[in-house]
């Protein structure tokens, strides 16, 4: 166990270290000098060299690489080019209201996707398959922000229930937080829905053919209770790693979302910070996604060998 | 009826009842199991030969304007509407599916080019090789997808090829790890080991036993990819970082009809529309051919 988890761990911290490089090098390859987007289109060769000099972008590259990790693994990201802030502070901002956003769209995609998937399972084959397998297909194809789109043109702009976007905060009036969210997180829910009716039909399908849910039945239980007690336990392991691993559709998801919706978030942060070019900004904030990323999925991983013995072993063999 | 008896007696004549059929009966026979499959097939066929033939199809040029003819609900000259500057719809979404088609498979295609051979080099030499490649490729894959697209593309600049390679190129880790995964299993067959007896060198092995038995998995992985690049296409057209204006991409059409919902809401049904079918007849196609390559299906 205990070399599982060094492995784990060594691997994790090599990933990190070849996305802190990824995002250095990415950033330093976006056309247009930082320093002229720092001092302005007004300021003369003087100020430029002044602006250099002091956010020390004359050093040699890996001077400045190692400068950045170094402050970085501080906690100190630098700060916004546009707004002076510092890049944590403005995450810190942000990061909340995505966060929001993102586990509404969990708890929605949740509740779809487990009856429907159980069901689906359950009733193998029947029309009720069909019918839910076609549901997800349609959720995996629908592009999100056309989704949005229909949404807004249906609720807000049709029938005017629903505000069409921006936000409110939780704290300050609850009921306008959550109708300005609904939307967002049934957007953002949808995809992540059918990703995980799938994966919980299929491994359900899998657990129901196993030896310990026939005995269940042979022991006269009624099907609510060997669905309910013995297969679900083990049917939606899986779906907890899927749902790991799609952190980072959702992610990606949020930023769309965000740009339809105006939710002030992470999301549309990314977006903003590209457009303006505010480099330590978007390096930030892409270093904060991938780390964030690999971090969930080590804690999903090692949560799952804690539960599973069997993984534990095995995975440490995989990994070799 | 006498004749159509006659033409089943022909039929069963060239095909003896208790003859083997032949692959291709077979494998039709199989297909003909799955409507749904089947018509995604045939719709993605369609669009093929839209995109190929848009210019016989379109009604009008989608790039002329129409300053009489500015938002126009659909009719009989415009069927699907005109936009914001009097353009007709239909054209343009016609038009359209060139762009989304190019973008959706020459992007899985790049991904393709990359990953397959860096996975195969990955899993069939094992070692530092190995452990590089898949450092590299976990590192790639903690950015997520569309992210690390919209990074790339303000690295490369806006414009339908750089989308298209932005795309490809966070698509590829994908296919490393597949491939990657597939050689391990496959290379421990025993054809395999039977080939290296015969004295096969390793490209041959690659080339001649290993590639050909995984290559159906990839076909299946690279139809499914492909609805999620042609989304990809159109979001990126969306925030404006991939094809830009005036060529009709269905991503910028939706750009620009988010400013018209409450005006002119057509301009927001037909591309989306576009996209969610072709989308869906690739999805449904490539889960058929996931169900029909797999052996266990007989």
């Amino acid at each position: 166990m205990i070399e599982y988890l060094i492995q784990r761990l060594a691997i994790s911290a090599i990933t990190l270290a070849v996305i802190s490089l990824i995002v250095f090098t990415g950033v330093r390859m976006i056309p247009g000098d930082p320093a002229r987007v720092m001092a302005g289109t007004e300021a003369d060769e003087a100020g430029l060299a002044d602006i250099r000099e002091k956010y020390g972008l004359n050093d040699p590259i890996p001077v400045q690489y190692f400068r950045w990790v170094g402050l970085a693994i501080r906690g100190d990201l630098g700060e916004s080019i546009r707004t002076r802030e510092t890049v944590t502070k403005t995450v810190a901002k942000k990061l909340p209201i995505t966060l929001e956003l993102a586990c509404l769209s969990i708890l929605v995609a949740l509740t779809i996707a487990i009856p429907v998937g159980v069901l689906s399972a359950v009733r193998r084959n029947t029309l009720w398959d069909y019918l839910a397998n076609g549901l997800s297909l349609c959720g995996l194809s629908v592009p999100s922000f056309w989704l949005g789109i229909m949404l807004i043109l249906f609720f807000s702009v049709r029938l005017g229930w629903l505000p069409a976007s921006g936000f409110v905060s939780f704290f300050e009036d609850p009921a306008a937080n959550l109708t300005r969210m609904i939307m967002p997180a049934f957007v953002l829910g949808t995809a992540l829905a059918a990703v995980l009716m799938r994966q919980t039909r299929n491994s359900m399908i899998e657990v129901l053919s196993a030896d310990y849910i026939r005995t269940a039945y042979s022991k006269g239980l009624a099907g609510r209770v060997v669905v309910f007690r013995h297969a679900i336990r083990n049917g939606l392991i899986p779906v907890v790693t899927i749902l790991g691993l799609q952190m980072g559709a959702l992610m990606g998801g949020a930023v769309v979302t965000e740009q339809i919706f105006v939710v002030p978030g992470f999301g549309r942060l990314i977006v903003e910070s590209v457009f303006t070019r505010d480099y330590p900004l978007v390096q930030g904030v892409v270093l904060i996604t991938a780390s964030a990323y690999v971090l969930i999925n080590l804690l999903v991983d090692v949560s799952y060998s804690l539960l599973n013995p069997r993984i534990r072993i095995k995975g440490a063999a995989d990994a070799r | 009826m006498p004749g159509n008896g006659g033409a089943v007696a022909a039929r069963s004549a060239v095909v003896a009842p208790d003859a083997p059929a032949t692959r291709l009966q077979l494998a039709w026979r199989r297909a003909a199991r799955r409507p749904p499959a089947l018509a995604g097939a045939v719709v993605v066929l369609l669009y093929l030969l839209l995109a190929l033939g848009a210019p016989w199809v379109a009604p009008d040029d989608p790039l002329r304007t129409d300053w009489g003819q500015i938002r126009k609900g659909p009719s009989a000259a415009h069927p699907f509407g005109t936009d914001d500057l009097g353009r007709d719809i239909l054209s343009r979404v016609v038009y359209g599916t060139r762009i989304s088609m190019q973008a959706g498979v020459f992007s899985i295609f790049l991904a393709m080019a990359i990953g397959v051979p860096a996975g195969l080099v990955a899993g069939f030499y094992r070692g530092v090789f190995d452990q590089l490649i898949m450092r590299l490729t976990d590192a790639w894959l903690s950015f997520p997808f569309l992210i690390l697209a919209i990074g790339l593309v303000t690295i490369l600049g806006p414009s339908l090829t750089n989308a298209t390679v932005a795309i490809g190129v966070a698509a590829t880790p994908t296919y490393i790890r597949l491939t990657r995964g597939l050689v391990l299993s496959t290379r421990e067959e025993e054809f395999v080991q039977g080939a290296r007896a015969l004295g096969a060198g390793d490209l041959r092995v690659m080339g001649r036993h290993v590639l050909p038995n995984i290559a159906s998995a990839l076909l299946v992985q690279a139809t499914v990819s492909i609805p999620g690049a042609i989304i990809a296409e159109a979001i990126l057209s969306f925030l404006g970082l991939g094809v830009q204006p005036p060529s009709p991409s269905w991503g910028t059409m939706l750009n620009a009809a988010q400013q018209f919902l409450e005006t002119a809401p057509w301009m927001a049904w037909w591309p989306g529309l576009a996209i969610f079918s072709l989308a869906l007849s690739f999805n449904l196609a490539g889960d058929g051919l996931r169900d029909w390559l797999d052996p266990k299906d007989y």
